[in-house]
């Protein structure tokens, strides 16, 4: 039981427990109202009926033609909040949007290799690897898994508009580009 | 102009994007030669000058371009960035509007002079000039400009009410007239129904809402259908809606908990919309319950465990139904709590979710706690959250006459042994996750501090301390444990240990807004900036970036929301910019810096006038708190005040910082002011940039000096007794010199005519003087050789309470020490008196020099100020000696020895070792040592430095 409302700049007062947790960033001002000036409508939060914030999502629209999709930039819930479903409904709300309001192919994400937890969602909700991006994040100074730690996985769920299917493969494991490629 | 010339302009481009300012001078200065009537190069010079901060030379340059009125599209980008580096964004207007009505068809001229509008939120300019676009140009777009700024123009406060029916059908009109259907898009609906729904026109809304396009928008924008859920509700159409979202719920399977409030609402609507419901609608309502309750149910038994609206909407039901006395069950809350905990017990928010629902008495309680308990087990890992919320269940129902010391440190003792025994559980995670058990320590540290407030044995609070330093070792990243040291590390004046857990933290950005108070609230009695130790005045300085970013970019935004059309986020991005524009906190942490900063720095000229123009301005403020207090996690029974409350720094409330903010300001202004030569004329001749807007609060609209001299007992009783005793102090000591201020001030006419010649100056090319106003005092021109027409004011004795506060401080100081205490305590009311010296040395400074003594006859008056300066030193130097007394005393092997002691309840639990709460130990007595070493040392310093 949460509210899904729409992520406002205003919420940047109040999402100190969501963001004060390690994977969540905190970015200047100009991230969050850059993404509100130009896709609002893929922003949404969910809150506890109580007012305190559970997650929030920010996404955008981008690509053209048969590469124009939806985007995942930042999908985060509160760790007092998580093993309810709310990245399920809030990616649910992303993918309905990105279908009807901006009629993309697809809706697309980047997870580090290693985070083993998340991939194994979003494989739930329908997404598979696209292709594996070379040192696309920063490294997290663990060490431990070295190379897989800053890699990621550009991951994939087609949409209605994409009957053929084909913005996404089977071996997308296997393919693999460098950070300079993808946008 | 020509293609070599472009080629010759080049470089001072490139150095101005590589921010080479100087070198960017040197180019312009090199092209001026050869081409000195080119006026892009003098705007692009006054730009590189202002990036240098060469205000002056670059203000000249600025002023001599903008009277050319340029139209030239390269001039009017770089005059743009100058002037809005001088803070003229006013000016910025005038030089759009200019150039707009010097080529009248040039449309991107227009919207130049619409944004300049918009980021000055002058929107009624705004709104003119949008519909003139609209007119002109034929772009629908225009006319939802128009349309937006109406609306903006009719929520401003300083609109009249009368005007705003007005503002809106102009909207209105503006929206209906555009060829295009306002369905188009979104964000233009979105316009509409606002619009619509201002004005009630609920009818016209519904049916664009209604109608298919409206409908499919809904679908897609919440913002949207947000207002649509509004204007249904203001229209009353509760039970229609209570329709939808049932549809909404079994069809589409949402479970949005809106729309379960809205099935809610409408089931009890038949008696809450009437003040009286008659008979029948009670009946109505109960069959609603009935059928409301089977539809939850379905929901409930549909979901099982994957969502767990259904089970808490019967839980609501049920509350409501006994709000409006239709509960038949008197047990059913309990049946229904003990169900929804036997499905999502092991969640970590089913304490929250069932908190509003369980506060049971008597037998229910004894049957919920006894339920509660049966389910209490560790001894799995996928049991612990399951057993952490049982113990926080347990604790949120405990009765006050259950929190006797003794049962709260055996709870605690309870709760560590449990934790040690689920530590093994989260042994395999990496670093960067939060331990499973991490809640068991903060439940600890709960339960030790619940029974240091009942005990005010500190020995609670080492406890405390110790098993949280335990848990955030074993939890690196849990932020929630660190909230907690915080407050504890200041209440044992270890306020390094504080700010080390708080940097741990990692905040940045807009977090320092709404977190700095953590450590920054009161933070001047823990600096040790006397020393030159400018720690906490760098975090306030680095906690107040985030409001030049604001200044800087929230404005851009508010101008693209407008060309990008996305009308929604407009007045979303305005009140963030507003709220962060006016942040309580940014004054209060400007207000600490401004203590800080008056001892680490001679009380001179330049820091008087500049302070004292910034603290006036935010004096007008009507301020907003944007401080987060409930990141703090409270696990304290209900009948409890929170953890928040019980670790309040010196026991006063941060909500009230308001009063204290405005107690404060008022001291602060009239000191400068007192001090200082700047005098409104001056300052309003001398002061570059734009005002702030001038406030709108009734309040605001008496003359300052009345304001500034308003007491009001409400918010007395919001300051500490220290913080009184100064504030009556201050007053005392600013109306007995008031007088003898204002005869020795130079006259306005003096101060301009030498900030006069200083610009001449500098125009005629000899290097300027730093843009500030003349000095006062001991400098050259303020010696008080101004011809007066009356004789100086005869002197008086100084009032009694001067002496008295110092007197006082001493008796308290004494009181305080000799008694059991906790440090800061005792470095308030040192510091505070320490305050209360320097306040005494900005407001005499004037007056030091041997001529303005001689010449005013104010003999009597210096040594009346030696008399106090030496009371002061007398009280001050023994508290230092004391606070070095203390600091010897505080980290020795006794003191550490006793800390173990105390918190030996924690150490039977095997798996604690004894080193561990030593190292604690050490840490905290350590911190408390140079705290009391360094404010003893910085008060001696104080003495010299300011004497």
């Amino acid at each position: 039981m949460s509210v899904l409302r729409p992520f406002r700049a205003t919420d940047a007062f109040k999402f100190n427990n969501v963001n004060l947790d390690i994977w969540t960033e905190t970015y200047g001002i100009s991230f969050y109202l850059s993404y509100l000036s130009r896709w609002p409508d893929l922003c949404c939060t969910q809150e506890a009926p109580n007012g305190r914030m559970m997650g929030y999502v920010i996404g955008k629209a981008e690509g053209r033609e048969t590469d124009h999709h939806g985007h995942v930039t930042a999908l985060t819930v509160a760790p007092e909040y998580r093993r309810l479903s709310l990245a399920r409904k809030m990616m649910g709300l992303l993918e309905h949007v990105s279908d009807h309001s901006y009629r993309g192919y697809f809706v697309d994400l980047y997870v580090r290799c290693t985070n083993v937890v998340a991939i194994g969602m979003y494989e739930e909700l329908g997404y598979s690897v696209y292709r594996r991006v070379r040192e696309y994040y920063g490294s997290l100074g663990l060490g431990r898994s070295g190379k897989d730690e800053e890699d990621a996985f550009d991951m994939r769920k087609p949409l209605s508009k994409d009957t053929g299917r084909r913005s996404i493969r089977a071996n997308g494991r296997e393919m693999i580009v460098s950070a300079h490629d993808v946008s | 102009m020509s293609a070599a010339f472009d080629r010759q302009i080049r470089p001072v481009y490139d150095a101005l994007d590589s921010n080479s300012n100087k070198s960017a001078v040197v180019a312009c200065n090199k092209l001026l030669k050869k081409y000195p009537n080119i006026i892009l190069l003098k705007a692009l010079k006054a730009l590189a000058l202002v990036r240098q901060q060469k205000v002056e030379e670059s203000l000249a340059l600025c002023d001599e371009v903008f009277a050319t009125k340029p139209t030239d599209d390269a001039v009017l980008t770089a005059m743009m960035h100058v002037l809005r580096g001088l803070g003229r964004q006013t000016d910025i207007i005038t030089l759009f509007e200019n150039a707009y009505k010097q080529q009248p068809q040039n449309g991107e001229l227009a919207i130049h002079v619409f944004y300049a509008n918009v980021r000055t939120g002058n929107w009624k300019a705004a709104q003119q000039i949008a519909t003139k676009m609209a007119k002109q140009f034929q772009d629908d777009r225009f006319l939802y400009w128009s349309a937006v700024c109406s609306i903006l123009q009719a929520k401003d406060p300083s609109t009249p009410a009368t005007l705003k029916p007005v503002l809106l059908k102009l909207a209105h009109r503006m929206v209906t007239s555009s060829t295009v259907p306002s369905y188009h898009s979104a964000d233009r609906l979105y316009v509409h129904l606002l619009i619509l729904r201002d004005l009630e026109m609920y009818d016209d809304a519904l049916t664009l809402l209604d109608s298919e396009i409206g409908k499919l928008i809904c679908n897609t924008s919440l913002t949207v259908d947000e207002i649509r859920r509004d204007i249904k509700k203001l229209k009353g159409l509760v039970k229609e809606e209570g329709e939808v979202a049932q549809t909404r719920i079994l069809e589409k399977k949402d479970r949005n908990w809106l729309e379960f409030l809205s099935v809610l609402d409408a089931t009890f609507w038949d008696v809450t919309s009437v003040p009286e419901p008659t008979e029948e609608a009670r009946e109505a309502c109960k069959k609603h319950i009935t059928q409301t309750q089977n539809l939850l149910q379905q929901v409930a038994d549909l979901d099982g465990l994957k969502d767990r609206s259904g089970m808490l909407g019967l839980l609501e039901l049920e509350k409501r139904a006994r709000q409006h006395g239709f509960s038949t069950d008197a047990s059913r809350t309990l049946s229904l709590a003990e169900k929804y905990f036997m499905h999502f017990g092991d969640k970590a928010c089913a304490v929250e979710d069932l908190q509003p629902y369980i506060a049971f008495e008597g037998d229910d309680l004894a049957q919920w706690t006894s339920f509660l308990e049966t389910n209490k087990s560790f001894t799995s890992a996928s049991e612990v959250q399951r057993g952490i919320n049982v113990f926080k269940l347990v604790r949120y129902n405990l009765l006050e006459s259950e929190l006797t010391p003794e049962l709260e440190s055996t709870r605690a003792a309870e709760y560590t042994a449990a934790y040690l025994e689920c530590l093994p559980y989260g042994k395999s995670l990496p670093d960067t996750e939060l331990q499973p058990a991490d809640d068991l320590a903060i439940l600890a540290g709960h339960a030790f501090v619940s029974a240091w407030t009942q005990s005010k044995d500190e020995a609670f609070l080492h406890s405390a301390v110790s098993i949280l330093e335990y848990g955030s070792a074993r939890s690196k990243q849990s932020y929630r444990i660190r909230l907690l040291l915080i407050r504890l590390y200041h209440l044992l004046g270890a306020p390094s240990l504080a700010l080390e857990h708080y940097r741990l933290m990692n905040v940045k950005q807009v977090q320092t807004d709404t977190l700095s108070h953590l450590v920054l609230s009161r933070a001047s009695t823990y600096s040790l900036s006397a020393l030159g130790d400018i720690t906490y005045m760098s975090e306030c300085m680095e906690s107040s970036q985030i409001y030049m970013n604001n200044s800087q970019e929230t404005a851009e935004f508010i101008v693209k929301a407008f060309e990008l059309q996305k009308y929604s986020q407009v007045s979303e991005f305005i009140e963030f910019e507003d709220r962060l524009d006016n942040s309580l906190q940014r004054d209060l942490m400007k207000l600490e810096h401004v203590r800080m900063r008056m001892a680490h720095e001679p009380v001179n000229a330049d820091l008087v006038d500049m302070e004292l123009i910034e603290l006036k301005f935010i004096f007008d403020r009507v301020h907003y708190d944007n401080r987060d207090f409930d990141v703090t996690p409270n696990y304290q029974p209900r009948c409890s005040p929170s953890f928040s409350e019980q670790t309040l720094p010196f026991g006063k409330e941060l909500s009230a910082s308001a009063e204290w903010l405005s107690a404060f300001l008022k001291t602060y202004v009239k000191i400068f002011q007192q001090a200082s030569d700047l005098t409104d004329t001056v300052e309003d001749k001398l002061l570059i940039g734009d005002r702030p807007k001038p406030s709108t609060a009734p309040e605001n609209q008496v003359p300052l000096n009345d304001r500034l001299a308003k007491r009001s007992p409400e918010e007395a009783e919001k300051l500490t007794t220290e913080e009184q005793a100064f504030y009556e102090y201050t007053t005392a000591l600013s109306t007995w010199l008031g007088p003898y201020h204002d005869y020795v001030r130079p006259p306005a006419a003096v101060l301009l005519a030498e900030a006069a010649k200083a610009s001449e100056q500098l125009k005629s090319g000899h290097s300027p003087k730093p843009p500030s106003s003349p000095a006062n005092g001991s400098s050259t021109n303020g010696n008080g050789h101004y011809k007066k027409d009356e004789e100086p004011p005869a002197v008086t004795e100084p009032p009694q309470i001067l002496f008295k506060f110092f007197d006082d401080m001493k008796e308290r100081f004494q009181a305080v020490v000799t008694t059991s205490h906790l440090p800061p305590a005792l470095l308030h009311i040192a510091t505070m008196t320490q305050e209360a010296f320097i306040v005494l040395d900005a407001e005499t400074t004037r007056f030091k020099p041997a001529a303005v003594i001689k010449t005013n006859k104010f003999n009597a008056l210096s040594s009346s100020f030696k008399e106090l300066r030496t009371k002061a030193s007398e009280v001050l130097k023994e508290f230092s000696a004391q606070l070095l007394q203390l600091a010897e005393q505080a980290a020795t092997q006794e003191t550490r020895k006793s800390f173990v002691e105390s918190s030996k309840s924690i150490q039977i639990s095997s798996g604690f070792d004894h080193d561990y709460v030593l190292n604690v130990a050490k840490k905290t007595t350590d911190a408390r040592r140079d705290i009391y070493k360094g404010i003893g040392e910085g008060i001696t310093k104080v003495l010299k430095t300011h004497s």
